[in-house]
C-alpha cells in the first residue's frame, strides 16, 4: 500500500471529525417538556396525526378530522359533553323548545358572543351559515338539505328551525359541523371555501398558525363562553404515514399520537414503560354488505350461512392486534339501544351451524357454495387484503365454502355498488351523526338501501327503523332498534364484523384524554401533570 | 466544425417533438384510467346530479379527441401552455402548488444522493483502475456490476434495519439515524428555498441544518450506493484509457508521484464523461427517488405520486408526469449542450 | 477466440447461470420444496429464524421461506413474460423501421427515443395503475418500458448493414424485404440480443419488485417477494428483520444472475479494443 498523500489524508480527518460532530449535535435526545423556543410557562401540548384537512369550511368538509378542527375552534348550538354521547347546549343557552308536533325547534341562542374576526354572533348568522350550506351544496350538505325546511329568525337572539318531518334524532344533526355557525366576512353565502383567508374562531381555541400537511398552531381562545381549556397551545403535526408518527412518539418528538398508527405499532408500544396507552371505544364499524336482490345473495339462508362463518377474533386478533372490537350488530357498542344480535342469533363463529344451512340448500364438502368476496386494497389502509385473506380462511375452514377473492380500486368499487355485481363485499362506516339510525336506515330501509348497493326491500325493517324515526320518546325508539337489530340478525342484509377502537399514545405526564364514540379529540380538557 | 449556437438551436427543435410526444403519451395514459375519478372523489353519498355538476366543472364531458378544438386534448394541451396543471381531485388544491411543495425535498435528496454516488464511484474506480488486476480491482469491479442489481428500496430497508433499529439497541437506545421523515416532528423548520439545509445555513438555524443532515443520512446512502455502480465501472474505464495514454507515461518517466499523477490528471480527463453520464442517469436518479422517497416516508414527488396513483388522483398523476418528463428533457438538454461545448466534435 | 483471455469473464457467466439453475429449480419445485403452505398461518406470528420456520413466520403467521420459494415464479414469470413481449414487438419494429428508412422511420426513432429517455419505473408505474392488476397487466405495463431498447439496438444494426455488399447482393437478384431482413440481416443481432434480453430481464425483475413494492398490481393470494418487503417495511421498527431480509436478498440474487450472464457475456462477445 503506498503512501497516501498527507493532504488528503487530513482532508479525510477534518471532514469526518466535522461531519461527526454535526452528527451528534443533531442527535435527537428527548427533548425538555416545553417546545424548543417556548418559555417555561406557557403549557404546549403536541399532537401528531396521519389525517389530512380538506376544505376548511363547514359547509363542505365531510371528514372527522376537518370536522375535529371546528370542533375545538367552533361550536354549535348543541355540542357533546367531552368524552360522552351526551348532548349539552353549546352556543345556544339552553335545550330548544321543540313543538308538539316535532317539526319546529327554536334555540335561544347565548347573548353578547362575538366571533375572532369582530363578527358578533347572533340569530342572523345562524341563519345566514345554514342556508349558505343548503346553497353551496356542498358534500354534506344533505345533513342540513334533507331534514331543514327553512331557518327564521325570531329575534336578535332567537332562531327557529323549521324541519321538513319529524326527526327525533334532530338534536344531534345540530351538534354536526354542518350547522356550526360561520362568519359571513369568510365564507360567502354561495362559495365553497377550501383555504379561508382566515380561520374564525368562536370556541375554545383560535388559531395561531396553519400550513398545510406541516402543523397547525391553536392558542387558548380568552372570549370562549365556555370554561377555559387546560392548556395554552396545541401543535398539530401532520405526519405523511404511521410509522413515521410512531417513531416520532417514541422518541418524544411529539406528545400525543392520535390517529392512526398501524395495530402493529401498538401492540409494540403498549409493553414500553415510557409510553402511555389510552383506549376508547371508536364509532368506526367494518361490515359485509350483500346485494340482495340477486344472484346468489337473494337467497336470505346464504347470507345467514356467510355470517355465521365470519371468524370476527381471528381479524380482530391477527390483522388488529386487538385494536378494533369483534362487533355482532351494526348499531355499536357503547351506543344506546346496541344488543349483541348476531352473537346471540348465531354464535361467535360456528362452523356447524353453516355447514347446517348450506346443507339445507344441498352444498356440501363435495359441492361447495362457491361465491366472491370483494375489497377494496388501499381506501381502508392496506391491511384490508389481509382482512380479506382471513376471512376468506374462515369461510373455508367449514368445508363447505369456497371464496374467491377480488379487488376494486375505489372508484371502481363505488361504481359496482350501481352495477351490483360485487355479491359480497366489504365495507366501513364512519357515523355522520351520533344515533342508531345512522347505522341502519342507510343500509336496510328500503329507499337508502340501493345506493349503497344492497338492494334490500323489506317492510317489517321498515316498519322498525321509520318508526323510530319519528318516535320521541328514547325508550320507544330504543326498542324499535333492539327488534331491528334481532330481525337484522335474521335478515342479514349486511354482516357486522369489527368495529374501531380510538387509540391514542401519550407520553406518560400527558392526561385528560377524554375521547368518546362521538369521535371528537376536545383538545381543551388534555394537560400535562 | 459547426457553431455552438447552431447546435444549440437543433438541439431545441428536435427537443420540441420529443416533449409533446411525453405530453401525449402521459394524456392517452391518464385518460384511459378505469375507475372514475368523479365518482371516487364523492363516494357512494354522491347524488348523480354531483357526479353531472363535477364532470362538467372537470371538463370530463367533452370528447377525449375530435376534429374541432373542442375537446379534452386540446383543452389539456392549452392548460399546460398556461401553466396550470389542474387541481388535485384528492388533496384539493392546484397540482402546481403540490409540485413546488414537494419538488425541493427531491432536489435536497436526489443532490445528496449524487454527491455520494460520485464520491465513492470515482474513488473506488480511480483506486481499481491503479490497483488493475489485484484482487481489489476485481471486488470492485464486482461491487458496480452487483450494486446495480441491489433493489433500491431493500437497500433502503436494510439501512434502516442496520443503523435505525439495530444501531439503537446496540447504543442502549442513545444513538441511531433517523428512517422516516427529513426532520423531527420538535422542530419547525424555517423554509426560503425548500432545501432544509440550505434554509438553515441561511436563516442560521443550526439545529436545523444538523437535524436534517442527519434525516438524509440512510436515504442519500441509498440513492447514492446504488447509483454509485455505473461512476465505478465507467470511471475505471476511463482511468484506464488515460493511465496508458502518453501523458501520464511521461510524467511518469519525469519522476512525478505516481498517485499524485493519477488523482490530478487522470481524473481531471475521466471527469467529462462522468458528467455526462451523470445527467443521463437522471432518469434512472428518479426512478430511485421514487422507491426511496417511499422506503424512508421522504415528502418528496415520489412519494406524492405514488399516493396520487392510490388515489386515482389524476390531475396529480399527469401533473407530476408532466414535470418529470420537462425536467428529464431539460436535463438531458443542458447536458448535450454542455458536452458539445467541451467537446466539439459533437455538434452536428 | 475465447479462452484464456477471457478467463474471468466465463466464470462470471458461469456464476451467474449456477445461480438462475438454482433459483429456476427453486421456482419449479417449489410446491414440493415448501415445507408449508404460502397462504396459510401457520405459526405464531413474528417468529424470528428457528428450526421449525428457517426463515421466520410473517405478521399472519405465513411461512417465510415457503414464501420465498412460490415467490420465485411469479417473478421469474412476469419479468420473462414481459422481456419476451418487449422482444417480440421491438424487434420487428426495429428491423423493419431501419430497412425501410423514410420519414416513418424518423417519426419512430424519435417516438422510441422519449420513451426511452423517461424513468421507466415511472412509466410503468401509471401503466400498472391504469391497466389495474393482474399478471399479464403487469408484463404488459413492465415490457412497454422496454421496447424502446430492443428496438434502437435492432434499428441500430440493421443501418450499419444495409449498405454493406452482401445485402445488396441479396436485393439485387430481388430477394423480398422480408427474406433480406431475416436472413441477412437478423443474424447479425443475435449475440448482442443475448446480451441485451439478460440485462433486460435483470431490469424487469427490479421493475417488478419496484411496482408490487408500491403495491401496484397482484393480489394478495400470489406470493411475490415485492409484496413481502412492501408488508414488511412497515414492521421495521419492531425489529423483525427476517420478514425483509430474505425476500430482498433473493430478488437481488436473481437479477444478479441475469445481470452477470449479460455483462460476462458482453464483455466476451464485444471486447473492448484494449486489454483490460
Amino acid at each position: 500500500m503506498k503512501r497516501i498523500s498527507l493532504k488528503i489524508t487530513i482532508l479525510a480527518l477534518i471532514l469526518g471529525l466535522a461531519l461527526f460532530g454535526a452528527l451528534m449535535a443533531g442527535c435527537e435526545k428527548p427533548a425538555p417538556v416545553d417546545g424548543p423556543d417556548e418559555p417555561m410557562e406557557e403549557s404546549v401540548i403536541i399532537i401528531g396525526t396521519t389525517d389530512k384537512v380538506t376544505d376548511l369550511d363547514p359547509g363542505e368538509a365531510y371528514d372527522f378530522y376537518t370536522w375535529e378542527i371546528f370542533q375545538n375552534i367552533s361550536a354549535g348550538l348543541l355540542t357533546y359533553e367531552p368524552g360522552t354521547t351526551e348532548l349539552v347546549p353549546g352556543l345556544a343557552e339552553e335545550w330548544p323548545e321543540v313543538s308538539d308536533d316535532g317539526t319546529e325547534y327554536t334555540f335561544k341562542l347565548r347573548e353578547g358572543l362575538t366571533f375572532s374576526d369582530g363578527t358578533p354572533f347572533n340569530a342572523e348568522v345562524v341563519k345566514f351559515s345554514i342556508d349558505r350550506v343548503i346553497t353551496t351544496k356542498g358534500d354534506p350538505s344533505w345533513l342540513v338539505d334533507d331534514f331543514v325546511d327553512s331557518v327564521e329568525v325570531v329575534d336578535e337572539y332567537t332562531v327557529k328551525f323549521i324541519l321538513k318531518d319529524t326527526f327525533a334524532y334532530f338534536p344531534s344533526l345540530v351538534a354536526s359541523v354542518p350547522y356550526f355557525p360561520v362568519s359571513p366576512n369568510i365564507y360567502p353565502a354561495d362559495e365553497v371555501v377550501t383555504d379561508p383567508s382566515e380561520l374564525v374562531a368562536i370556541g375554545p381555541y383560535k388559531v395561531e398558525s396553519f400550513v398545510r400537511e406541516v402543523e397547525l398552531v391553536l392558542v387558548k381562545n380568552p372570549d370562549y363562553y365556555g370554561e377555559p381549556a387546560k392548556n395554552d397551545k396545541i401543535i398539530m403535526k401532520y405526519f405523511k404515514d404511521a410509522t413515521t408518527m410512531r417513531l416520532a412518539v417514541e422518541k418524544g418528538e411529539i406528545d400525543i399520537a392520535w390517529k392512526t398508527l398501524n395495530p402493529t405499532d401498538i401492540a409494540d408500544l403498549k409493553g414500553n414503560p415510557d409510553l402511555k396507552v389510552v383506549e376508547a371505544a371508536g364509532a368506526y364499524i367494518r361490515y359485509l354488505c350483500f346485494v340482495c336482490n340477486g344472484d346468489p345473495f337473494s337467497d336470505k339462508i346464504l347470507r345467514e350461512a356467510v355470517a355465521c362463518a365470519l371468524d370476527r377474533t381471528s381479524v380482530a386478533e391477527k390483522i388488529f392486534l386487538n385494536t378494533v372490537e369483534p362487533l355482532y350488530s351494526m348499531v355499536p357498542i357503547g351506543m344506546w339501544s346496541h344488543t349483541d344480535s348476531f352473537e346471540e342469533t348465531w354464535g361467535e363463529y360456528n362452523v356447524e351451524k353453516a355447514k347446517e344451512l348450506l346443507a339445507e340448500l344441498g352444498y356440501n364438502e363435495e359441492n361447495p357454495f362457491t361465491f366472491e368476496l370483494w375489497y377494496t386494497p388501499t381506501h381502508y389502509g392496506d391491511t384490508e387484503s389481509d382482512m380479506a385473506l382471513i376471512l376468506k380462511q374462515g369461510l373455508e375452514a367449514t368445508g363447505v365454502m369456497k371464496v374467491e377473492l377480488k379487488s376494486a380500486e375505489w372508484g371502481s368499487y363505488v361504481d359496482n355498488f350501481d352495477i351490483g355485481n360485487m355479491g359480497a363485499f366489504l365495507l366501513g362506516w364512519y357515523p355522520d351523526y351520533i344515533d342508531p339510525d345512522n347505522y341502519t336506515s342507510p343500509f336496510a330501509l328500503s329507499t337508502a338501501s340501493d345506493s349503497m348497493g344492497i338492494f334490500y326491500q323489506d317492510p317489517v325493517m321498515d316498519e322498525y327503523l321509520l318508526g323510530a324515526q319519528v318516535k320521541t320518546k328514547m325508550k320507544d325508539r330504543t326498542a324499535l332498534y333492539e327488534d331491528a337489530q334481532d330481525y337484522w340478525a335474521m335478515e342479514v342484509p349486511t354482516a357486522p364484523i369489527f368495529q374501531g377502537k380510538l387509540i391514542l399514545v401519550t407520553q406518560p405526564d400527558i392526561a385528560g384524554i377524554k375521547v368518546a364514540p362521538t369521535m371528537i379529540f376536545n383538545y381543551k380538557t388534555v394537560y400535562r401533570e | 466544425m459547426r457553431s455552438l449556437l447552431a447546435y444549440i438551436i437543433t438541439r431545441l427543435l428536435l427537443t420540441i417533438p420529443m416533449i409533446l410526444i411525453l405530453l401525449t403519451v402521459v394524456f392517452l395514459i391518464v385518460r384511459v384510467m378505469p375507475g372514475d375519478p368523479v365518482i371516487a372523489m364523492l363516494g357512494p353519498k354522491g347524488t348523480p346530479e354531483m357526479i353531472e355538476q363535477m364532470r362538467h366543472d372537470l371538463g370530463l364531458d367533452k370528447p377525449i379527441i375530435s376534429f374541432g378544438l373542442d375537446n379534452q386534448y386540446v383543452d389539456y394541451l392549452s392548460d399546460l401552455l398556461h401553466g396550470d396543471l389542474g387541481v388535485s381531485t384528492y388533496y384539493k388544491v392546484p397540482v402546481w402548488e403540490k409540485i413546488r411543495l414537494y419538488f425541493p425535498a427531491t432536489l435536497e435528496l436526489t443532490i445528496f444522493g449524487l454527491m455520494i454516488a460520485f464520491f465513492v464511484g470515482i474513488f473506488s474506480g480511480a483506486f481499481a483502475a491503479e490497483k488493475r488486476k489485484t484482487v481489489a480491482d476485481y471486488s470492485i469491479r464486482l461491487y458496480g456490476i452487483a450494486i446495480y442489481s441491489i433493489p433500491i428500496f431493500w437497500l433502503g430497508l436494510m439501512l434502516q434495519i442496520i443503523f435505525g433499529v439495530w444501531l439503537e439497541d446496540i447504543t442502549g437506545g442513545r444513538f441511531a439515524f433517523p428512517i422516516a421523515g427529513r426532520i423531527s416532528a420538535r422542530i419547525s423548520p424555517e423554509v426560503i428555498t425548500g432545501l432544509f439545509v440550505l434554509d438553515g445555513i441561511i436563516t442560521g438555524s443550526w439545529k436545523q441544518v444538523t437535524n436534517s443532515l442527519f434525516h438524509l443520512v440512510l436515504p442519500a446512502m441509498t440513492l447514492g450506493l446504488v447509483l454509485s455502480g455505473i461512476f465505478v465501472r465507467l470511471t475505471r474505464a476511463n482511468m484506464l484509457d488515460v493511465l496508458k495514454s502518453d501523458y501520464i507515461l511521461s510524467a511518469d518517466a519525469r519522476g512525478i508521484k505516481r498517485r499524485k499523477v493519477v488523482y490530478r490528471h487522470a481524473l481531471k480527463n475521466a471527469f467529462v464523461p462522468v458528467l455526462t453520464m451523470m445527467g443521463l442517469q437522471f432518469a434512472y436518479l428518479m426512478a430511485g427517488a421514487v422507491l426511496t422517497e417511499t422506503t424512508f416516508s421522504w415528502p418528496g414527488m415520489g412519494s406524492y405520486l405514488v399516493e396520487a396513483v392510490h388515489y386515482r388522483d389524476f390531475p396529480a398523476i399527469q401533473g407530476t408526469i408532466i414535470f418529470i418528463a420537462l425536467l428529464v428533457a431539460s436535463i438531458s438538454l443542458v447536458v448535450d449542450i454542455v458536452y458539445a461545448f467541451i467537446d466539439p466534435r459533437v455538434r452536428y | 477466440m475465447m479462452g484464456k483471455k477471457h478467463r474471468a469473464e466465463w466464470y462470471i457467466v458461469v456464476v451467474g447461470g449456477v445461480i438462475l439453475t438454482v433459483i429456476i429449480f427453486m421456482s419449479v419445485f417449489a410446491p414440493f420444496l415448501a415445507p408449508y403452505d404460502p397462504l396459510a398461518s401457520v405459526g405464531d406470528p413474528f417468529s424470528p429464524p428457528c428450526r421449525d420456520y428457517i426463515m421466520g413466520t410473517n405478521n399472519l403467521g405465513f411461512d417465510v421461506y415457503s414464501r420465498i420459494l412460490h415467490g420465485s415464479r411469479t417473478i421469474l414469470l412476469i419479468s420473462i413474460t414481459a422481456a419476451l413481449f418487449s422482444a417480440t414487438v421491438g424487434i420487428p419494429i426495429g428491423l423493419m423501421s431501419g430497412y425501410y428508412g423514410g420519414k416513418l422511420d424518423r417519426i419512430l426513432a424519435l417516438v422510441m427515443d422519449s420513451i426511452y429517455s423517461f424513468p421507466g419505473l415511472i412509466l410503468a408505474i401509471v401503466m400498472a395503475a391504469m391497466l389495474g392488476p393482474g399478471v399479464i397487466n403487469i408484463s404488459l405495463a413492465i415490457a412497454v418500458i422496454y421496447v424502446p431498447t430492443y428496438f434502437r439496438m435492432v434499428r441500430g444494426q440493421v443501418l450499419s448493414v444495409k449498405e454493406e455488399l452482401y445485402v445488396e447482393a441479396a436485393r439485387s437478384i430481388g430477394a423480398r424485404a422480408v427474406t433480406v431482413m431475416v436472413r441477412y440481416i437478423f443474424p447479425n443481432v443475435i449475440a448482442s440480443l443475448a446480451v441485451v434480453f439478460s440485462l433486460n430481464v435483470a431490469d424487469a425483475i427490479l421493475t417488478e419488485a419496484g411496482l408490487s413494492y408500491l403495491g401496484l398490481g397482484l393480489p394478495p393470494d400470489l406470493p411475490d417477494w415485492g409484496i413481502d418487503l412492501a408488508k414488511g417495511k412497515v414492521f421495521v421498527p419492531l425489529g423483525t428483520w427476517w420478514i425483509v431480509t430474505f425476500p430482498g436478498l433473493m430478488i437481488t440474487l436473481v437479477a444478479l444472475s441475469f445481470t452477470m450472464i449479460g455483462e460476462g457475456l458482453n464483455e466476451i462477445l464485444n471486447p473492448r479494443l484494449k486489454e483490460h
